[in-house]
């Protein structure tokens, strides 16, 4: 983990509302895991104030280079948006613990969920085999991104591939046996994989989306539910993701509760 | 020759005026490997209570116009594992320490100080300079426990009964950490002078509230929460310049620091120290940057003592 000037070498559109952003990493800071995280200043100025995380979408072989997929949402993503290539950004990182290998003979099933999609993108990479199954909303939300050969493509409309979510394909399409179940995506999502992962008796790798104040552990501020019930876990640094061996619990509880 | 950056609090005597804010830095680990320790003034540790607290619903966290509105809870182990997984590095560490502890009674406060008095045993006498736990901050100013915290910092009454308690078990530096949610904070650092503090440091975090017009719902579990970073930072200062102006003990500054020019503004409205808290968030950097800046300005206007800067202001 280090805090170093990186260079912005492209930051461009891959669908509406997406983009792909590249920066010069430094070595020193070490070599990123897929599942880990970057925290930017995108602005030296007060408003908006925070660093913003961003999960790695993937590493160039030297490793001098990284890329994160972002969607363009409020003030700072806005921001970011804007920032020409040779602009310089603050970075930190990387930051948490990334996805875990998959355990000997388990079978490798990443789901993606809408911008979920980079850093299970960057798994996918690094696994020598594994099945990669992404949701969007409908076809015209797809990237202009390499996606792996024989990747499965799921839309909510069923524009594009399988209608319907990326746990329901795996549902239907996965024969029972040893598994590790990874995901990323909104947290109905997560909720569902969980839930399929418990049903099969499958290991399962989530990566939990939450808002941060350090990105460090520090100040406990990204807190999520514990499904033990004991507390909470820090998305930054217990996490971001969350696994648990087959027959166990996730960590987390990741079904969505009105605050009360 | 060179400036003397060093601040007299009491009998302690910390190496410069720059600290880390209490719920920004952890227990210090958490930013070892971003933050040079050895150059901050002193570490206040994230809040410890008797009992471990596992915080507040979430979300727990929301930005609003250039601030921080927060609702953590004071989750912390509790003073056992404080001791036991914390206590050990903070010790190793080369820069002072001071824990700060909360209560929802005054006798939970008594407990946790005398749990840490006992395990470190009594403090060398003479002028303690060096690293290792120094002092305690007391947090009466918590806006988002129900019991404690603000309930006790509102009350001056409470704030000198409390401070003089905590004051009878231990000699180590006593700060009391003061809440700008009231409408005298003099009268408050008053009571903890009275009560035998050695400073006082102001201010924690405003009342706020932040509702998601779409949802019609607000946007923190506990509906409302602290607020802290750049949008509170002229409160911190007029907080100061009252309470400095109240008491004859130092006062130590912070909210909504970001760089030197706002840490000169606490020290010129009177301040003997200053924290930087959600500045570390945003730039780990900050704490640094800060001190170098006090130095430079102090050249730039031949001050010898950081602790002369306390009577500049015109």
């Amino acid at each position: 983990m280090k805090q170093f000037e990186a260079e912005i070498i492209s930051n461009r559109a891959v669908a509406p509302g997406w983009k792909e952003l590249v920066l010069s990493w430094d070595k020193g800071a070490g070599q990123p895991e897929p599942g880990q995280f970057l925290s930017l200043r995108v602005s030296p100025r007060s408003d908006p104030l925070l660093r913003r995380p961003f999960a790695f979408s993937g590493m160039s072989e030297d490793g001098g280079r990284v890329s994160a997929i972002y969607q363009v949402r409020g003030p700072a993503t806005s921001i970011l948006a804007e920032l020409a290539p040779g602009s310089a950004i603050d970075a930190i990182g990387p930051l948490g613990r990334g996805f875990p290998r998959p355990g000997p003979g388990e079978l490798a099933i990443l789901a993606a969920g809408g911008i979920g999609l980079g850093p299970v993108l960057f798994l996918a990479k690094s696994l020598a085999a594994s099945t990669l199954v992404l949701g969007f909303r409908e076809a015209s939300a797809l990237p202009r991104l390499d996606l792996p050969q024989g990747c499965v493509t799921c839309t909510d409309d069923g524009s594009s591939g399988f209608r319907g979510k990326p746990s329901e394909w795996i549902s239907r399409n996965v024969p029972s046996g040893l598994v590790r179940l990874y995901g990323c995506g909104p947290a109905p999502m997560l909720a569902a994989l969980a839930g399929l992962a418990a049903e099969r008796s499958w290991a399962s790798s989530l990566s939990a989306e939450q808002w941060m104040a350090c990105g460090v552990g520090a100040c406990m501020g990204c807190a999520l539910r514990r499904s033990d019930g004991a507390g909470y876990l820090r998305a930054c640094s217990d996490g971001p993701v969350f696994s648990a061996d087959a027959g166990r619990p996730s960590p987390v509880d990741w079904n969505p509760r009105r605050p009360t | 020759m060179s400036a003397d950056l060093s601040v007299r609090i009491g009998e302690l005597v910390l190496p410069n005026p720059v600290g880390v804010a209490s719920g920004t830095f952890g227990y210090g680990s958490e930013y070892e490997a971003l933050v040079e320790l050895g150059s901050l003034g002193a570490l206040y540790t994230k809040a410890i209570t008797l009992e471990p607290r596992p915080g507040n619903d979430v979300p727990r966290i929301v930005e609003t116009p250039s601030g921080l509105l927060n609702s953590i809870g004071l989750a912390n182990p509790g003073v056992e594992a404080f001791l036991t997984d914390k206590l050990p590095a903070l010790l190793a560490y080369p820069c002072p320490v001071i824990v700060n502890v909360a209560g929802a009674t005054e006798a939970e406060y008594l407990a946790v100080l005398q749990r840490i008095e006992a395990t470190l045993g009594p403090q060398a006498s003479g002028h303690p300079d060096g690293p290792g736990i120094v002092g305690y901050e007391v947090n009466v100013s918590c806006p988002n426990v129900k019991h404690g915290g603000l309930a006790f910092g509102t009350d001056p009454a409470q704030v000198e009964r409390l401070t003089s308690s905590l004051r009878a078990v231990t000699k180590r530096c006593l700060i009391v950490k003061l809440t700008p949610n009231v409408a005298d904070i003099g009268s408050i650092a008053r009571a903890a002078e009275a009560g035998g503090a050695d400073a006082v440091s102001c201010i924690n975090t405003l009342v706020g509230m932040a509702i998601d017009v779409g949802q019609r719902r607000p946007r923190l579990a506990t509906v409302t929460g602290g607020l802290s970073g750049p949008a509170i930072l002229p409160v911190g200062v007029a907080c100061v310049y009252k309470a400095s102006r109240a008491v004859g003990i130092p006062v130590i500054g912070l909210g909504g620091i970001m760089g030197p020019e706002d840490a000169l503004q606490y020290l010129l409205a009177g301040a003997s120290a200053v924290q930087v808290g959600t500045g570390t968030f945003v730039d780990p950097t900050t704490p640094a940057r800060v001190l170098a800046g006090i130095g430079s300005w102090m050249e730039a206007n031949s001050v010898m003592r950081v602790a002369d800067i306390r009577g500049m202001l015109r």
